[in-house]
């Protein structure tokens, strides 16, 4: 048997599904209410320094309170202007933005840390800020370490894309509790930090010395303690050809912090996140934890201020304290922004003296305006304030991390982060180790060299 | 182009004999366990599984702070937090829609293009086929960028529609293929039966064929909606508005680069949680009844 598709209804019923499908199509187009992904593309124009803007947040939800109470503020002083937040999680914010840019779809201004200005720099999506910032009312008050520190990151260029406004480092979180009750020593020193870690330890009671970093972000953590103990000042040699990562004296020092993996810390430290880490510090009985200012008022609201310090990292034997260089953090401007007048007023407020105190007090991070640096909270915020003065009083040495080669990031994470946990199971050495990652920015850094000519 | 219909591909099953009657059945060896030999291990699986549940349940019920192990005193202020403070109130109004929408869209298009698949044959049916199993082996973040430039070009960016369309494109090839082969299930000589009662072809699908549908519409609509309900990175993507965000999306900005509200989090785990829970929980029935009836075939 065959029957015609075409039966005897169909064509009022073709006649009803057309009109179903158009009202369907009208309907949704116009509650669509969408639009083009921003008000950028090309290579974007001045504008007329009013209208509309689009800011993107790196660091969205816990921040996302005060940008809104800084816009709020901004929009007060300045009416004509209208900002739109978009808060994006920070493990999220580099793959939408290189989504954006691919798709023409970015927005006015964005939240653009060291970490990630390099990638973005080298795909052209920022504008440099330099002219800008020369004739504006912020040049000569930003902490000039931080300026610079982003301006090497920006991608060999030696211009500035992204106007600082904190600066995060390395703490060392430690129980004042646990450590009186055990009649420990602050662990100011390298020395005192093993044998603390060592004396906290008591296995068969759940308790523990420290919390290591096995899971994602360990690299820096470990760089962290291996420059820290070394003395190395620098992450290359004379010659800015060849890594110390690998100098013996890195080699001992990263066995000695390996060493320290299930010894005194738990075994589930293997894949510990900073998520992780810090909610068992928070909730357990662990004496001392590496991370930075970023999580202090997590461990006021779980511990109590009176049960906990944070201070910098220890010193080496020779009284000096070396530690990496923390991402510094900041606002760029998108090359295709089309109202690049307002957007950049809006990052001048953002990072002013007013707007950058409230920022880094809600952050409780180091404010890159001078004059917010001399803020009354600071001096109440302890961390904060210790890792302002190791900053500043040329206490302490920071070993640049290379943030400017575009795969830092690759070579931090994804292809050293598997290797590093088999060094802290065993399955590697230390050395093996870091030869690999020493060959692979070895590598990294003769193209760049070649790319810079 | 539509050539022919397969009327072949459900043919009426032939009248037989009554059933001689059963043997009886032979008693098996965990009829005879005793019980706690069946309740332990799944006392102990159980155990393992809600463990976890748990755990969130604690962190989102107890204070800040607080390391008890039950959440008492218990507190109810993460969940305010997290719903109003952090706008969890309208991402879950916003998941909702893109969930039911993507739900009716999803379903009404499966069930169009699984009839033509069960029903006709035509010349490159065996091609669309191979295209639509082949469609499940790309993975989304492959084209999220022709995606983004076609809704920017549409001005779809920042609209819900745009996730909506992009989800209900990615869950039609496999509700496509479960609706057909559902469709292929149903002997056609009902159909034609109603048609020589008077019915044309949509009222004899409506009448006749659609209610016998009714499980494995609701395991493919309800797997449109979890999925819609858990997807993350086209609501990443092609929203740029906070008020236009859905609960994955917000879920993920309560983790920030350094620090991380457990309470909040956990609370927005279980705001996440509960309707594909309910959902589930009342779709449990037909749902292992429409997968297993709609599955493919060797």
């Amino acid at each position: 048997m065959k029957i015609s598709i075409l039966a005897h209804s169909a064509g009022r019923g073709r006649r009803t599904s057309a009109a179903v499908a158009l009202g369907a199509v009208l309907a949704l187009t116009a509650t669509a209410c969408g639009d083009d992904g921003s008000g950028a593309g090309g290579d974007g124009a001045e504008g007329s320094g009013k209208g509309k803007i689009v800011f993107w947040d790196n660091n969205g939800g816990v921040r996302t309170d005060i940008w809104k109470q800084i816009i709020a503020d901004f929009e007060k002083a300045n009416p004509d202007i209208d900002v739109q937040y978009v808060g994006i999680a920070s493990t999220e914010y580099q793959s939408k933005v290189d989504t954006a840019i691919q798709a023409d779809g970015l927005p006015d201004v964005g939240g653009i840390s060291a970490s990630m200005l390099a990638g973005f720099a080298a795909q052209g999506a920022l504008d440099p800020l330099d002219d800008r910032l020369e004739g504006s009312s912020l040049n000569g008050k930003l902490n000039k370490d931080l300026v610079e520190s982003l301006r090497a990151a920006g991608g060999g260029d030696d211009k500035l894309y992204s106007v600082p406004t904190s600066a995060n480092n390395g703490v060392l979180y430690y129980r004042t509790d646990l450590f009186e009750k055990a009649g420990l020593e602050e662990p100011t020193t390298w020395e005192r930090f093993f044998e603390a870690a060592e004396k906290l330890t008591d296995k068969g009671g759940n308790k523990f010395g420290y919390t290591i970093r096995g899971g994602s972000g360990s690299i820096a953590q470990a760089l962290d303690a291996m420059y820290g103990q070394s003395g190395i000042t620098s992450f290359w040699d004379a010659t800015g050809k060849k890594t110390t990562v690998n100098d013996p004296k890195n080699v001992e020092a990263l066995e000695k912090y390996a060493a320290l993996f299930k010894k005194v810390t738990p075994a589930a430290d293997l894949n510990n996140d900073f998520t992780k880490m810090v909610a068992q510090w928070d909730s357990g009985e662990i004496g001392m934890l590496n991370h930075n200012l970023g999580s202090y008022q997590d461990h006021v609201k779980a511990l109590g201020a009176d049960k906990f310090r944070g201070i910098p990292q220890p010193v080496g034997p020779d009284g000096k304290r070396v530690q990496v260089s923390n991402p510094v953090d900041g606002v760029g401007l998108f090359k295709s922004s089309k109202n690049k007048e307002a957007a950049w007023k809006f990052i001048e407020f953002a990072t002013s003296a007013e707007s950058s105190s409230k920022f880094n007090e809600s952050a409780g991070q180091v404010p890159a305006h001078l004059d917010a640096a001399k803020a009354d909270w600071i001096a109440k915020a302890e961390p904060t304030k210790l890792a302002a003065d190791a900053l500043t009083d040329g206490s302490t040495t920071i070993v640049q991390l290379p943030y400017y080669l575009p795969d830092w990031n690759t070579l931090s994470k994804a292809e050293s982060e598997p290797n590093f946990q088999k060094v802290l199971l065993g399955d590697m050495s230390a050395k093996d180790f870091l030869d690999g990652l020493a060959e692979k920015l070895n590598e990294a850094q003769a193209e760049w060299d070649e790319q810079m000519g | 182009m539509i050539t022919k219909e397969a009327t072949a591909a459900a043919p009426a099953p032939p009248r037989t004999a009554p059933e001689p009657p059963r043997p009886a059945k032979r008693r098996r060896a965990w009829d005879e366990a005793p019980r706690w030999q069946i309740y332990l291990p799944l006392g102990i699986y159980l155990v393992f599984t809600l463990i976890p549940f748990y755990w969130i349940l604690l962190f989102a019920l107890r204070p800040a702070g607080s390391t008890s192990l039950v959440p008492w005193p218990m507190t109810t202020v993460h969940f305010e937090k997290v719903w109003t403070d952090r706008g969890f109130g309208t991402f879950f109004y916003n998941s909702v829609l893109v969930g039911v929408v993507t739900l009716l869209m999803t379903t009404l298009v499966a069930l169009a293009g699984g009839y033509a698949l069960a029903r006709f044959d035509f010349k490159v049916k065996r091609g669309f086929m191979l295209a639509l199993l082949c469609s499940q082996f790309v993975p989304g973040a492959l084209l999220l960028v022709p995606l983004f430039e076609i809704f920017a070009g549409l001005q779809m960016i920042n609209s819900l529609i745009s996730v909506i369309i992009a989800e209900t494109v990615f869950q039609l090839p496999l509700s496509m293929i479960l609706i057909s082969n559902f469709i292929k299930n149903v002997p056609y000589s009902l159909e034609e039966a109603a048609w020589v009662d008077g019915c044309n072809r949509f009222r004899a699908f409506r009448v006749v064929v659609l209610p016998l549908l009714r499980p494995g519409l609701i395991a493919v609509g309800s797997f449109a909606f979890v999925h819609s309900w858990n997807h993350f990175l086209f609501a990443l993507m092609f929203l740029n508005n906070q008020e236009k965000q859905t609960i994955p999306v917000g879920l993920n900005t309560l983790m920030s680069a350094d620090s991380v509200d457990l309470g909040a989090l956990a609370a927005g785990g279980i705001i996440a949680a509960v309707p594909v829970v309910i959902v589930f929980a009342f779709i449990q029935k037909w749902l292992i009844t429409g997968f297993s009836a709609g599955a493919v075939k060797g």
